[in-house]
């Protein structure tokens, strides 16, 4: 096993990508939660309609975390065998693993901030008339197309990468 | 023809069968009522009295239900508690039910009653307790807590900040009265911070007595007894069991009244109906004789209904078609496959006038990308076999059999998906196969078992996304231009039947030209390999479509500048329109690969140990866990970015929404359905 620079630089990417997705998400959902608590104190039954606005920015989380894995596979920490024969990966390689990260950090972390904003805003939709609530979501999901993109930029590029070093 | 043909019906009959007939189309459930304003001609019923008094009933009946609910709650399975069930009743019992009613709104009376005594006894026993509470510490005092004093002696009784003994207190005394005995007191009790306390003294020294006592915070109670506490202790330990018996009894009341919850569920539905069809009769019109009924009917139904007065009833019935302006509903006619997305369609829009009904088209490709993004076989499996229970062991009915029916589709389109991809709960099978039957690659082993390739990679049909994601991203944007495509000839489609055969023309062959064209470019621009004869025709074949959209976008402008103005915005429209509306498809992979992974990731958590028994007993519970947790959340994702796709890709290439759905005046019941016979 080669841990080299490289590989730390790769590695810190995909970690990056994790996190920022994940604090992302804690923050849009947990903003969320606090607007849904207020509607379901006064009608519980909307609880169903509130909860599926909630979850919505959560995804950019679970995309961080995919690119995280995904990263971890592709570089061979996973199979304990970094990936770059002898001399491991180096320094630029690594740093091409940690831009392909950027973004699904960067892209994630913000996506979900107002995809949450959104999605308060639709949980007062639901609040006001739950027969629309379905408009409600896809206020909400617009949003999530760039946490898509992003996501999509970041797994292409780190396949790519991966086919590029070992030929 | 998925959109149903509406009719207007008016009906006139004779006054004395007003209810009869409002009743048989309350029950028929097939026309919509609509509002026939007063004039100088007709008169109107009323009938907010009658609603008020259904309405007040209404809300006993609730009220009891709910109480009943409270105290002897009904026991339900888990999936009648998902999907409430109803009891079938035929016509002839619920009449002879009817008669009883009122006798049921007795019970709920009752209920009532005994639930409002319930909360009253439990108020008092509170406010009773509060006092007991006060008294307490007074109980060891055996006079009356008023008591001050005989002809010669003054007492006091009252309460001390702080905690007292005798001696103490007379050393907190000992600044205001000296050393001299001019007291003697008793401490009653003290508890924690206050101490009760019965002070007598001579009445020659009463005065400076109580300024000592005053100084160190003496105070009397606010509530003194005229008899001994305990006198009065016990009278209201008496008022509470007397209060706690009134209160069982009320409660043997309700539970005796809980063997009659069939009857009052049948009020709730009695007082329903009767409360909407006077919102029903409100509309229609009356003069001296006769009644008018108009309203909205579809043109299947209007003749059956007709024959039916017409044989039962004096009555005329006008049967036309609407009017060029009015607001009419709008109800759809589809079988079980294409109806089933009908309730993604109407959180939308109910189609508006000039729409056709996107659900056959919308349908089959809603399936299919709802697999794609959901993508593992597993989950599908559940997903069928879930909604195959729920629809065999359950009476499912309008728009929750509807939904149950999508999720049925759904759960198969993801089972094809999922074995063209090679997920079933990730990689259970080969996982399994590896680490406790140490088949290395289960897929290639069953292929040499087979004798031919069934598997082409690891146990996939067609091919793994995560070996080969820019493969399956092509195909998205295949699938997206194929879906797209759909949108665009049925905008071509309701165009060309509204009888807009120039737009038709003008507004689809261009678009479809140029994006056709497009397609061998783009697809070499992702590493596909396309002859170079195809690129040039399909150039040359967008550039036309380009030329035609210059050239026919602007056509409704007056001057050339104008038509070439717009035509070239128009080009531009398209193309970036397009661009942005295929590129959105590629969620179709990212969504499919979240769902493979992930679910991937659960099993080789559990699978972590070295040995094969700790293998076995963590992957169970992981496996049950893990999995649950990602359909759940891959469920919600998947049937949102599904929507989003129909909503905003396909949707906004030929749908525009706006109708009304179709209200009939029907028999709106919770608990019991009404068969007639």
């Amino acid at each position: 096993m080669n841990l080299t620079m490289g590989a730390l630089l790769a590695i810190l990417g995909g970690v990056i990508a994790a996190i920022m997705g994940g604090v992302g998400s804690a923050i849009g959902v947990g903003t969320v939660g606090q607007a849904a608590a207020g509607v379901v104190s006064e009608d519980p039954s909307k609880f169903g309609k509130v909860l599926i606005l909630q979850i919505l920015p959560g995804t950019q989380g679970l995309y961080g975390f995919l690119v995280a894995f995904l990263l971890l596979v592709q570089i061979g920490v996973m199979s304990g065998e970094i990936i770059g024969g002898d001399t491991g990966l180096t320094v630029s390689q690594g740093l091409m693993y940690f831009a392909a990260c950027m973004p699904m950090a960067v892209g994630g972390l913000i996506s979900a901030m107002y995809q949450g904003k959104a999605a308060v805003a639709g949980v007062g939709i639901v609040a006001k008339k739950p027969e629309e609530s379905g408009k409600a979501i896809i206020f909400a999901a617009m949003v999530e197309t760039y946490a898509v993109l992003a996501l999509l930029i970041s797994i292409l590029s780190i396949f790519s990468i991966t086919s590029i070093i070992t030929g | 023809m998925a959109k149903q043909n509406i009719k207007k019906i008016e009906i006139l009959a004779s006054i004395n069968d007003v209810k009869e007939i409002v009743d048989l189309v309350q029950r028929k459930g097939i026309i919509e009522l609509s509002d026939i304003p007063d004039d100088n001609l007709v008169d109107k019923l009323s009938t907010s009295q009658s609603f008020g008094f259904y309405e007040k009933y209404l809300n006993e009946v609730k009220n009891a239900l709910k109480t009943l609910d409270k105290y002897c709650p009904k026991s339900k399975g888990l999936l009648e508690s998902i999907i409430p069930q109803k009891d079938n009743i035929s016509l002839a019992e619920y009449l002879k039910n009817a008669d009883k009613a009122n006798a049921y709104l007795g019970y709920c009376y009752d209920i009532n009653a005994a639930e409002k005594q319930i909360e009253e006894s439990a108020t008092s026993i509170a406010r009773c307790e509060l006092v007991l509470e006060n008294i307490e510490p007074w109980l060891d005092l055996d006079i009356p807590m008023k008591y001050s004093g005989s002809k010669t002696t003054s007492v006091f009784i009252g309460t001390l900040p702080e905690n007292y003994s005798s001696e103490t207190l007379k050393t907190a005394l000992l600044p205001y009265l000296g050393d001299e005995d001019r007291y003697e007191c008793e401490i009653i009790s003290s508890s924690g911070k206050q101490t009760y306390v019965f002070v007598i003294c001579h009445n020659e020294c009463k005065q400076l007595v109580y300024d000592a006592l005053r100084a160190i915070g003496f105070a009397y109670p606010s509530d003194p007894t005229k008899h001994p506490p305990r006198v009065r202790y016990e009278r209201y330990n008496k008022q509470i069991s007397d209060l706690k018996d009134k209160s069982d009894k009320a409660l043997e009341t309700i539970k005796d009244c809980a063997k009659y919850r069939r009857d009052i569920e049948f009020a709730y539905d009695y007082f329903s109906l009767y409360k909407e069809k006077y919102s029903a009769i409100s509309k229609l019109a009356v003069t001296e004789n006769i009644f008018i009924l108009n309203g909205y009917i579809t043109e299947e139904n209007a003749k059956r209904i007709s024959d039916e007065l017409e044989k039962k009833y004096t009555v005329a019935i006008n049967i036309t078609d609407p009017d060029e302006n009015e607001d009419v509903p709008v109800e759809l006619k589809n079988n079980s496959f294409n109806g089933a997305v009908e309730g993604i369609t109407n959180m939308y829009s109910p189609p508006g006038k000039n729409d056709i009904d996107p659900n056959p088209v919308m349908a089959f490709f809603y399936y299919a990308l709802f697999g794609i993004m959901l993508s593992d076989a597993g989950y599908g499996l559940l997903m069928v076999i879930g909604t195959a229970i729920a629809k065999s062991k359950m009476k499912l009915e309008g728009a929750m059999k509807k939904t149950v029916d999508m999720y049925f589709y759904c759960g198969i389109a993801t089972v094809f998906w999922g074995a063209l991809f090679g997920s079933w709960f990730g990689d259970i099978f080969e996982v399994v196969a590896k680490n406790f039957f140490g088949v290395a690659d289960l897929g290639a082993k069953i292929n040499d078992t087979l004798g031919f390739t069934l598997f082409r990679s690891g146990i996939a049909l067609w091919f793994q996304p995560v070996q080969d994601p820019m493969r399956l991203m092509r195909y998205s944007f295949l699938f997206g231009i194929i879906h797209l495509f759909a949108g665009l000839f049925a905008s071509f489609y309701k165009m060309w039947k509204a009888n807009n055969k120039i737009g038709a023309i003008c507004d689809v062959i261009p678009v479809f030209l140029l994006i056709t064209g497009i397609c061998p470019v783009g697809a070499g621009i992702l590493s596909v390999n396309v002859p170079s004869q195809l690129k040039n025709a399909g150039l040359i074949m967008a550039a036309a479509g380009a030329v035609l959209i210059v050239l026919t976008a602007g056509r409704d402008s007056k001057n050339i500048v104008g038509k070439l103005g717009l035509g070239l915005y128009g080009l531009y429209n398209t193309a970036s329109g397009w661009m942005s509306d295929i590129l959105s498809y590629s969620r179709l992979l990212a969504l499919g690969l979240c769902t493979g992974v992930i679910a991937s990731v659960v099993n080789t958590m559990g699978t972590i140990p070295q040995n094969t028994v700790a293998k076995a007993c963590l992957l169970v519970p992981v496996f049950i866990f893990g999995h649950v947790v990602n359909m759940a959340i891959n469920l919600i994702g998947t049937y949102v970015h599904t929507n989003r796709l129909q909503y905003v890709e396909f949707f906004s290439k030929f749908y525009e929404g706006g109708g009304r759905s179709f209200t009939p005046l029907k028999t709106n019941t919770k608990y019991f359905n009404i068969k007639e016979d």
